[in-house]
């Protein structure tokens, strides 16, 4: 997994934040982050866990596809892709050498909130990796050569695209609904921008684009693994405290509420390749920096109605009716502005996606009406408490789970008190949110997946 | 790196005191654990055989209160009968699709209200059954995997779920360029091996919910069941609990013979399936040889170099950095029980396959003719070195790590040991395996998609 790649938002189901504190365990009580900024403005957190000698070692930065200026779609995660190239001190192709020399790991991911580049190293070579990413912080050289490192780099990032995203008739169907259901929004455009302005970024693009994002105080660093805050703190001083910010970061990002879909529709989409049709309907969700109690309630009763293989519509579609082979709920709830709730079903052989979209709605608008069992929803926040238990297992896990709420102005506390939150979800508060999604006279997005001959 | 001893009452005192007192007091003697202590770098394993006759390797980790849990049985699909390809995999499916007086959605239920997981899975030489629970409801958890082993019910819904997925699943690799790909390869290599047999509407068929019950029995037996463990809890607590789940299998199970895969002639050129996309997905196949084969080791650390090494790797460097022409491309040294590859695969647009697999093989025929430099050997053995330890930075790798060393017959003390047998490989060594195994001729190339300029 060392492709440079893209990432995209985020679904209720990956979100399982949470820190420590699952109150009765005392190893669980132990666990404390650390969180303070340098005197240029960089905030740090640490997250202690000594249980191997190895560090994750994270560079967060306020910037992503939806900062891009029009004309410029894709250049967030193509720049991603340069500063893996020379600096005024390491030449081309060492960046990645110089790591995997000591064993490291690095990758890096952007999305439309922000763009994070990681190591994930042996203790001992912490301090390399900040010396690394602090070089890069401030002294890129975008290659300006025809046929240079610059122009290679933008043949790779279509390859990326066409691989990932042309290839696949699902992504594409997904970011066609996205793109009018954030139409108008700085989110419209997909993270790996369109082929036709990719085409057209220049050196220069890339220049400024560096000097208006890439400085100290539009950064965070997330350190886990076997270290302590203190030795992080003289560290990082060391090597990211001496940087002075650009002068050059406007500290304002684009976003802004997403609006209301202003009509229903019907968005379809057919190929060759598809064998199984799809059927989804995108409703306008929340997010939980917009509205931390409403996304929690919507998490839980998203899964209640549409989570895995015990939820209600699974029991109904799948189980008792055999109308469909999968039904289910997702919500992006952890982009930093609203993204959508949908429901989706895949239909058995021979049930056609007209039969299958009535059974599901009816079932879906029956169930709202009658109110969830206490039952259901406590077992829902419970796995979604503990949840943040096994997160605890995967030290990388950890640092992105950090990073990508700090990033989009979370705090830490948040992160702690998750469990705490989410068990506090009461059957009332969950259905609201559901009711609140799935109101009969809401607009929606309808999409369609389908075989070339648009048969289902 | 030391190896120690611990026996009886004095491991007790050494590893749980309040349960040893328990042991004191009933049946000192014949209850008393025999625990083996490996004290290794990079994780202290502690191995015993419970009363009941099952052995384990335990990693106790009390930093988390989670238990990450494997067991395996080195019977896979290969026990397949001929006429019921599939029946494992039909089997392993139903393994948490209720026991005793808990059926499907009531097992799930009682899972999630404990926090827990268990599921299994096959492949071609091994059955897993992976559990992971919170320590402080160890019991229960234990409980209903017990349940899951001793009385599982394989009822008709779940059974009827099940063959509508194969049904559509069966549809949807017939547009998948990986298995596309794998299908191709089988058909021209190993066409008459057992590993070669596919899963088809017709055995699909073939398969029923008594045979997959009858053959859980024959691969899930007692006396060749293997464990590992990774979390916060001690030999004494963990072994009764191993042995009331494993009471309801049967003390013997089958055994396959399976016999070594050898490989066909190479195909000279380049085998292509049309499938309808943007891009083509390349794979290149050739033999490899055995893990235990003293030129294994020599093997891997010339593969980082060729393919494996990401961006360090001559084809990552050549075929994405310099030309572009890929979102990445990768090697690896395959060498399982049965079956030794040494393989690669990347996608290009269709219009640059024929110099993209030209790319390949030139890079194929240098490394052949001139071998690595001394740079890049020192290079590869300080990543593979280096980067090791980060395979045991959390509960579920560590679990996993040490099945591997189970199923492959591996010793205790392997992963110390391993790092030396890197460190050994020469230049001429891997010079000698790049010109054995290396050369274009030893591979056959597929191509999935739409090639231009490539016949067949």
């Amino acid at each position: 997994m060392t492709l440079k790649t893209w990432f995209i938002g985020g679904f209720a189901s990956v979100l399982m934040l949470g820190g420590a504190a699952l109150a009765n365990t005392e190893s669980q009580t132990e666990w404390v982050p650390s969180q303070f900024t340098l005197d240029n403005g960089m905030d740090v957190v640490v997250l202690p866990d000594h249980r191997a000698p190895v560090v994750t070692h994270m560079v967060w930065y306020k910037v992503g596809a939806a900062d891009e200026v029009p004309g410029k779609s894709g250049i967030a995660h193509f720049f991603e892709h340069l500063m893996f190239k020379a600096t005024d001190d390491i030449p081309d192709g060492e960046f990645d050498s110089i790591i995997q020399r000591r064993g490291g790991q690095l990758n890096a991911f952007t999305s439309w909130d922000y763009t994070a580049y990681f190591e994930r190293v042996a203790k001992q070579h912490l301090p390399k990796m900040m010396e690394l990413e602090a070089e890069r912080m401030t002294d890129l050289i975008v290659e300006e050569t025809p046929g240079g490192s610059f122009f290679t780099e933008r043949d790779v990032v279509k390859e990326e695209r066409r691989q990932v995203l042309e290839s696949s008739p699902s992504r594409v169907l997904s970011e066609m609904v996205l793109g009018t259901f954030w139409e108008g929004h700085p989110y419209e455009i997909t993270i790996l921008g369109h082929m036709e302005e990719i085409e057209q970024l220049t050196p220069e693009d890339a220049v400024s684009f560096y000097g208006q994002h890439y400085s100290p105080e539009n950064a965070i660093l997330i350190v886990a693994g076997d270290v302590t805050p203190e030795e992080v703190r003289v560290l990082a001083e060391e090597h990211y405290g001496q940087i002075e910010p650009s002068g050059l970061v406007s500290g304002e990002r684009k976003w802004r509420s997403v609006d209301q879909i202003d009509e229903t529709q019907l968005i379809t989409h057919s190929d060759p390749k598809v064998r199984q049709p799809v059927w989804y309907r995108y409703y306008n969700g929340t997010s939980l920096r917009r509205d931390r109690d409403f996304a929690l309630a919507l998490d839980v009763g998203l899964d209640v109605l549409g989570g895995g293989n015990t939820s209600l519509l699974y029991q109904s579609l799948v189980e008792d009716k055999k109308l469909a082979i999968d039904v289910g709920t997702f919500a992006w709830l952890s982009l930093h502005d609203e993204g959508p709730a949908a429901v989706y079903a895949t239909p058995s052989p021979g049930v056609s996606l007209d039969d299958l979209e009535e059974a599901v709605m009816s079932e879906l608008y029956r169930l709202i009406e009658e109110g969830f069992d206490e039952a259901d929803v406590k077992r829902v926040r419970n796995s979604k408490a503990a949840s943040a238990i096994y997160a605890r297992d995967s030290q990388s896990g950890m640092a992105n789970q950090f990073g990508r709420w700090l990033i989009i102005g979370g705090t830490v506390d948040q992160l702690l008190s998750y469990p705490d939150e989410v068990r506090a979800v009461t059957p009332e508060r969950a259905m609201a949110a559901v009711r609140e999604v799935f109101e009969q006279d809401r607009n929606y997005i309808e999409a369609h997946l389908l075989p070339e001959d648009g048969e289902q | 790196m030391r190896m120690k001893f611990l026996f009886g009452a004095v491991a007790a005192l050494a590893i749980g005191a309040c349960v040893q007192t328990q042991q004191a007091a009933d049946e000192p003697t014949e209850n008393a654990l025999e625990v083996e202590v490996y004290d290794g770098e990079f994780a202290t394993i502690q191995q015993f055989v419970t009363p009941g006759g099952i052995s384990v390797w335990l990693v106790e980790e009390p930093s988390i209160p989670i238990l990450s849990l494997r067991m395996a049985w080195q019977v896979g699909t290969t026990s397949d009968p001929n006429e019921q390809i599939g029946l494992t995999n039909a089997m392993v499916y139903q393994m948490n699709e209720g026991a005793g007086d808990l059926d499907s959605q009531a097992f799930f239920k009682r899972m999630e209200e404990l926090n827990m997981s268990f599921g299994c899975s096959a492949g071609r030489e091994a059955t897993f059954c992976n559990a992971s629970m919170l320590t402080e409801n160890a019991d229960e958890a234990f409980d209903l995997i017990t349940l899951a082993y001793a009385e599982p019910r394989f009822d008709e819904g779940p059974w009827e779920r099940f063959v509508r997925e194969q049904e559509v699943s069966l549809k949807t690799r017939e547009t998948n360029a990986r298995y596309l790909a794998g299908e191709a390869l089988e058909e021209v290599l190993w066409p008459d091996h057992p590993f070669a047999r596919d899963f088809t509407a017709e055995s699909l068929e073939a398969l029923s919910a008594e045979a997959a019950k009858a053959h859980k029995d024959k691969i899930m037996s007692r006396s060749g069941m293997l464990v590992t463990a990774v979390g916060a809890i001690s030999p004494q607590d963990l072994a009764p609990l191993i042995d009331a789940a494993a009471a309801g299998l049967p003390e013997t199970g089958i055994e396959i013979d399976i016999p070594q895969v050898t490989l066909a002639e190479p195909v000279s050129d380049p085998i292509t399936v049309s499938l309808e996309q943007p891009q083509s997905l390349v794979t290149f196949t050739g033999p490899a040889m055995r893990q235990d084969d003293p030129d294994f080791y020599t093997a891997v650390v010339l593969n980082y170099t060729f393919g494996g090494g990401g961006f360090e790797s001559r084809l990552m460097e050549d075929l994405r950095v310099a030309r572009g022409l890929t979102y990445g491309i990768y090697s690896r040294v395959s060498s399982g029980e049965y079956a030794q590859t040494w393989g690669g695969s990347g996608s290009t647009n269709n219009d640059s396959v024929v110099e993209f697999i030209e790319g390949i093989k030139e890079n194929m025929t240098l490394m052949v003719a001139e071998g690595m430099t001394e740079k890049e050997l020192a290079d590869a053995k300080s990543y593979l070195i280096g980067s090791y330890p980060l395979g045991f930075d959390s509960n579920a790798k560590i679990a996993g790590n040490m099945m591997g060393l189970r199923l492959d017959g591996l010793p205790v003390d392997f992963w110390d040991k391993r790092n030396a047998m890197v460190e050994a490989v020469t230049l001429e060594d891997v010079n000698r395996i790049a010109r054995e195994y290396l050369k274009p001729e030893n591979f056959t190339f597929i191509a999935v998609g739409q090639p231009q300029g490539l016949d067949g």
